[in-house]
């Protein structure tokens, strides 16, 4: 049989044909098997993945006003070795801005990478972009609101977005959303393009944080505090406002020379003094150890009690209990509280809310100090009764009288209203909460009756307005300074006022660091409480129920000169015995008032019909002085029922008076006379 | 031949026309973001003009007004109709 032959051009045909089916395999498992693998494999060669900044949330205020926006800009860094026309470049960078110091390192070869300074709106940096060797970066950017007190509540972002303190902080889980990604593709001349076909991811938008403050009455408290921190050259102040029914804070300035962030009101805790009076006279009225026309010895003005030299500004041999909350007694305070064992007087301040932190989201909140008994010395119950050897922050103390007017419950202080999703849906809000009841509504309602006597007739008649009831209590404690203890002559002034007296819907505290001149309370933040209330009636928007305010509104009808003069004899005689220093000029006895020349209302508002009570009230149109010799000015105004303060500076005549010609006010009340500005 | 170099083209085509769309929605991207971020830059400024701090001062100054105290802002009585119909 013969055997096959196999030529050699078969055996090339052979392996040819075993070379392409090699070949067929081969391209198979490539292109079948391996495709998807070497397709990523160039996506990754040709595209890169780039991150998209997602932008923060917003921060609203109660109106849903913008306090603080993002917009998006870039960042430039350079790499001078792989500019090609570095002349073109340095034109280029000058004419977008930037420093001629950083246009020369920016195109200096022997620098490997230069970051330029500052952020730039992506079309201005266009060009400069799309140069070889230059890139950018996009950087969020946060717009915030010029109010400094509003600045320092929702706090700042470093340069790379993350947050630094308060609400920005705070919030951060809610507020910098989630990042997405792009894919980029580089074409032949490297410039780099977002790819039409690779499929990116979209940043998600934070969410929104609605604040509780009302930006109108922040700008008034602002101003207010501004002002009076200059003109009574206080090293600093803070002012609280809250709703007292909701918790709700409506208004937070503060105010620190040198120090723009923290909201001080709630981080920087100070002595409260005779603030923290009402709270130990409503553990004794509460508890049956005292009734407020109960009466004690109060050693005309000086005491030594074990040891201690206790003094009064207001110096009288007896008072009731309503008198020592009136005038601020601190001989009367001590003596009642007496009668409150140190567990009762600790219990008392431990459950308004003092020694912890009130829970508001905001970043190394002060908890305040409040001692155990058991690490009392021999004088922390007198000292604790006026005020001293315990710490509380502006808001805590603002809080704890928030329950008086309440009708007797602690409230959480708020100061997020809500919290949305960039699509709308909320995710939080705000609900009032009770943290504890401290006294039964009767009580608090005879708290407010008695802190209305401080307002009208006690050390607090500066906060006095001419058409509402206040109710409210100065404090002025001694400071201390670090290793020091109690600094002579450095005092801190405070005032809690409740508004309006019968139905209260602000609560506002005022303090002032250091004032000079005349420190006390009833002088220097009592008259700043009334500027805010002043300017919160005639804003339009400032929180205010006008239809409940009508109802407490007094009638203006004048009332007969007799008890006119009653009112202002009683009201002024205490002032000035218990303001002793404060500096006032003194009064020439007057002729009659010159004819005032009332100005018509400024302000017009809708409300409901005010069922007025009958209320006895005495209000006078304060005369117009304005080009008069000073002496007679001073004169007329005293005739007209009214102490006069001169402003600072001497003027030959008077230029202004504040309250301003034509506005009604109580015979008694403080006309200031100024040049005008 | 002619089929193949047709489908290539119009491949290659739709390609440059996609990646000019592409240049063109990042030109009008990046063009949105800076008016977004003019716009919130302005807004910005108008609230801040706008503000009772810098109204309040100028109003004081230039024009010699001042706030009104309590005693002259009168609230009017809303008709105890419109109550009513609400």
């Amino acid at each position: 049989m013969p055997t096959p032959h196999v030529s050699r051009i078969g055996i090339i045909h052979i392996a040819l044909a075993s070379f392409a089916a090699a070949l067929l395999v081969r391209a198979g498992h490539v292109q079948l098997w391996q495709g998807r693998l070497w397709a990523d494999r160039a996506a990754r060669q040709h595209v890169t993945a780039a991150e998209v900044p997602a932008p923060r949330g917003d921060i609203l205020d109660a109106r849903e006003l913008p306090l603080v926006q993002s917009r998006e800009l870039v960042k430039l860094s350079v790499a001078p070795r792989e500019v090609k026309d570095r002349g073109a470049l340095a034109k280029a960078l000058a004419k977008a801005g930037v420093p001629a110091p950083w246009v020369r390192r920016a195109t200096d070869v022997k620098r490997v990478w230069v970051t330029l300074p500052g952020r730039y709106l992506p079309t201005d940096v266009a060009g400069l972009v799309a140069t070889r060797g230059v890139y950018a970066v996009a950087v969020g950017e946060r717009v915030t609101t010029t109010s400094e007190g509003t600045r320092r509540i929702v706090g700042r972002v470093d340069g790379d977005g993350a947050p630094v303190d308060g609400v920005e902080l705070a919030l951060d889980t809610f507020l910098r959303g989630v990042k997405g990604a792009a894919a980029v593709v580089r074409d032949a001349r490297g410039r780099s393009f977002e790819s039409p076909t690779a499929p990116g991811v979209a940043a998600r938008a934070g969410n929104t944080v609605v604040l509780t403050i009302n930006s109108a009455l922040q700008e008034i408290a602002e101003r207010a505090l501004g002002e009076a921190a200059e003109r009574m050259g206080a090293e600093g102040g803070d002012v609280v406002v809250l709703d007292p029914h909701t918790g709700a804070v409506l208004a937070m300035a503060s105010r620190r020379p040198g120090r723009t962030s923290a909201a001080t009101a709630l981080t920087e805790p100070f002595e409260p003094g005779s603030t923290l009076k009402p709270f130990i006279a409503a553990a004794l009225l509460a508890g049956g150890r005292a009734r407020v026309d109960e009466v004690v010895n109060t050693h005309d003005g000086e005491w030594n009690y074990r040891g201690r030299r206790i003094t009064d500004s207001h110096k009288a041999s007896r008072m009731s209990l309503a008198e020592v909350i009136h005038q601020s007694s601190n001989i009367g305070i001590v003596q009642f509280a007496e009668r409150l064992s140190p567990r009762e007087e600790f219990e008392t301040l431990r459950d308004l809310g003092f020694g912890m932190p009130t829970g508001v989201p905001y970043p190394s909140e002060a908890a305040g100090v409040l001692k155990p008994p058991g690490a009392w010395s021999a004088p922390t119950a007198a000292s604790m009764a006026m005020g001293y050897e315990v710490t509380v922050t502006p808001l805590q103390l603002a809080t704890a009288y928030a329950a008086i007017a309440n009708g007797g419950e602690l409230l959480e202080p708020a100061l997020v209203k809500e919290v949305r999703s960039p699509d709308g849906r909320p995710l939080f809000k705000h609900r009032r909460r009770v943290v504890r009841r401290v006294m039964t509504p009767e009580l608090a309602a005879q708290m407010r009756e008695l802190l209305v006597g401080t307002v009208e007739r006690g050390t607090a008649v500066d906060a006095d307005l001419a058409t509402f009831d206040v109710a409210g209590k100065t404090g002025t404690a001694r400071r201390t300074a670090p290793g020091r203890g109690y600094v002579a002559k450095a005092y801190t002034a405070s005032f809690v006022g409740l508004f309006p007296a019968q139905e209260p819907q602000f609560v506002i505290l005022v303090k002032l660091d250091n004032p000079q001149g005349a420190y006390y309370g009833g002088k220097t933040a009592a008259p700043v409480s009334k500027v805010v209330l002043e300017a919160a009636i005639a804003a339009r928007d400032a929180a205010l129920d006008r239809t409940a305010l009508a109802r407490h509104e007094r009638p203006r009808s004048r009332l007969s000169p007799d008890s006119a003069a009653a009112h202002s004899a009683s009201g002024t005689e205490r002032l000035a015995r218990a303001q002793s220093a404060a500096a006032e000029p003194a009064i020439v006895p007057a002729p009659a008032p010159k004819a005032a020349t009332p100005r018509g209302p400024v302000v017009l508002s809708l409300a409901h019909l005010p069922k007025a009570k009958p209320r006895v009230t005495t209000l006078q149109a304060v005369p117009e002085v304005r080009g008069l010799p000073i002496r007679t000015a001073v004169r007329t105004l005293h005739g007209a029922g009214f102490r006069v303060q001169l402003a600072q500076g001497y003027a030959p005549t008077a230029d202004a008076t504040a309250p301003a010609a034509g506005a009604l006010a109580r015979p008694g009340a403080v006309v200031r006379l100024s040049r005008q500005r | 031949m002619v089929a193949f170099v047709l489908v290539a083209a119009g491949v290659v085509w739709r390609r440059s026309y996609g990646i000019a769309q592409s240049r063109e929605i990042r030109v009008l991207d990046r063009e949105r973001t800076q008016l977004v971020a003019e716009r919130a830059k302005l807004e910005s400024e108008i609230r801040a003009l706008a503000g009772r701090g810098r109204l309040a001062e100028v109003a004081e100054q230039r024009l010699h007004m001042h706030v009104p105290n309590d005693s002259q802002v009168v609230i009017i009585p809303r008709p105890a109709r419109a109550d009513a119909a609400r």
